[in-house]
């Protein structure tokens, strides 16, 4: 997949750049974090197939296998950017 | 938190942060979903949604997703995803528990008398604020009598299709509607094709507030989303004038949780933010060094 990078928007009030959706970051769109696509991307895992399986070290530094530790349970799983910026 | 351990659905929450970075995140928050830390975004490249865009030199961006949500049912298939490509965009709670219960589409029983052969429309926004950047939904929800039918889009001249219509708000931005599958139906007529609900229908419409200044009250606490819902419903025979019904809803603005990487409005202190921020940079920098000596 060819993916294109988002630079649409300009400067906004003080140190901030307004993207094309008129939020506000220190950085330009289309620069460092601000890389976000324009069209087409990629999503993972299509709909009707299994999750494939998440093993991670979660905040209390117990590895957790998803899969297990949901104990048949429905569940949503979020990828997101980042807890500390 | 609180509607997901009443529904029965489990919380995930992965990032390419370190577990301590995640445990000080915990601590300051009172956090009681699971956070999963994946500091080399292995899990982020095996779910093949590594943000490509960024340069593997780029501290310390790159290890990031393009991010998203996935919601399974209990066999763990996955039933629902939600991406926007804009990363400061992402799906609210209600939107994320309507699909773990499969009942995103489902029809509430009517809470009134119902006009006989009419359809009668609700609607109402799930979720009572709009935090920027996080979507909430405005939901309408059409009873439809049998033998008739409403439209999808695109629709020729004459006919209207179902849809929410927002006004054009400062601030306000909408996403791609949801709606329930579609049948195709051949007017007798014309013999175009066109795309029908079948039954009762319920259209889902995501909306969040951007950064823009906007109309709020009360010292900017809240706003409001208004427009119209619209429709027509026709039978095999004929069709009915079209309708709309207005809306008006009023929720508190509010603002995401955010790091503690300055001062600011909105802000939650205490989680040791440029910390973990430096230590990030200075991490995967140390891992270049690495590579460049072999």
């Amino acid at each position: 997949m060819d993916i294109q990078v988002d630079t649409r928007g300009g400067p906004s009030d003080g140190p901030y750049f307004e993207d094309a959706e008129g939020f506000n970051m220190p950085e330009p769109p289309g620069n460092g974090s601000r890389r976000i696509p324009l069209g087409d991307f990629p999503t993972g895992p299509e709909v009707g197939s299994r999750l494939p399986d998440i093993v991670a070290t979660d905040q209390s530094g117990r590895l957790v296998d998803v899969h297990a530790d949901r104990a048949g349970q429905p569940a949503v799983v979020v990828f997101y950017r980042s807890a500390v910026w | 938190m609180e509607a997901y351990r009443a529904a029965g659905v489990r919380l995930y929450a992965l990032s390419y942060d370190e577990p301590d970075a995640l445990a000080d995140y915990a601590k300051a928050h009172d956090t009681t979903f699971t956070m999963l830390s994946d500091p080399d975004s292995e899990v982020i490249r095996s779910f093949g949604i590594l943000n490509t865009l960024i340069p593997p030199d780029d501290h310390p961006w790159y290890g990031l997703p393009f991010p998203g949500s996935y919601v399974i049912d209990a066999d763990g298939v996955i039933v629902a995803k939600f991406f926007e490509h804009n990363f400061a965009v992402r799906s609210g709670p209600e939107q994320l528990l309507a699909a773990a219960l499969g009942h995103e589409f489902e029809v509430p029983a009517p809470s009134d008398e119902q006009p006989a052969g009419r359809v009668s429309a609700d609607v109402r926004i799930d979720g009572d604020r709009l935090p920027m950047g996080v979507t909430r939904q405005i939901v309408a929800t059409f009873r439809v009598p049998e033998g008739q039918h409403l439209y999808d889009e695109p629709v020729p001249d004459g006919l209207v299709a179902a849809a929410i219509e927002l006004d054009d708000l400062d601030g306000i931005l909408s996403y791609e509607p949801m709606a329930p599958p579609t049948s195709p139906l051949t007017l007798a007529g014309s013999g175009e094709t066109l795309q029908v609900y079948e039954g009762d229908v319920v259209l889902r419409l995501p909306v969040t507030q951007n950064a823009r200044k906007m109309q709020k009250d009360d010292d900017g606490r809240f706003v409001t989303i208004s427009g119209r819902v619209r429709w027509q419903a026709c039978d095999d025979t004929e069709c009915f004038l079209p309708e709309s019904m207005p809306f008006s809803f009023r929720v508190e603005a509010g603002f995401p949780v955010l790091g503690d990487m300055g001062p600011g409005v909105g802000r939650v202190p205490a989680m040791n933010g440029a910390q973990h921020f430096q230590r990030l940079i200075d991490r995967r920098a140390a891992d270049d060094s690495v590579v460049d000596d072999q």
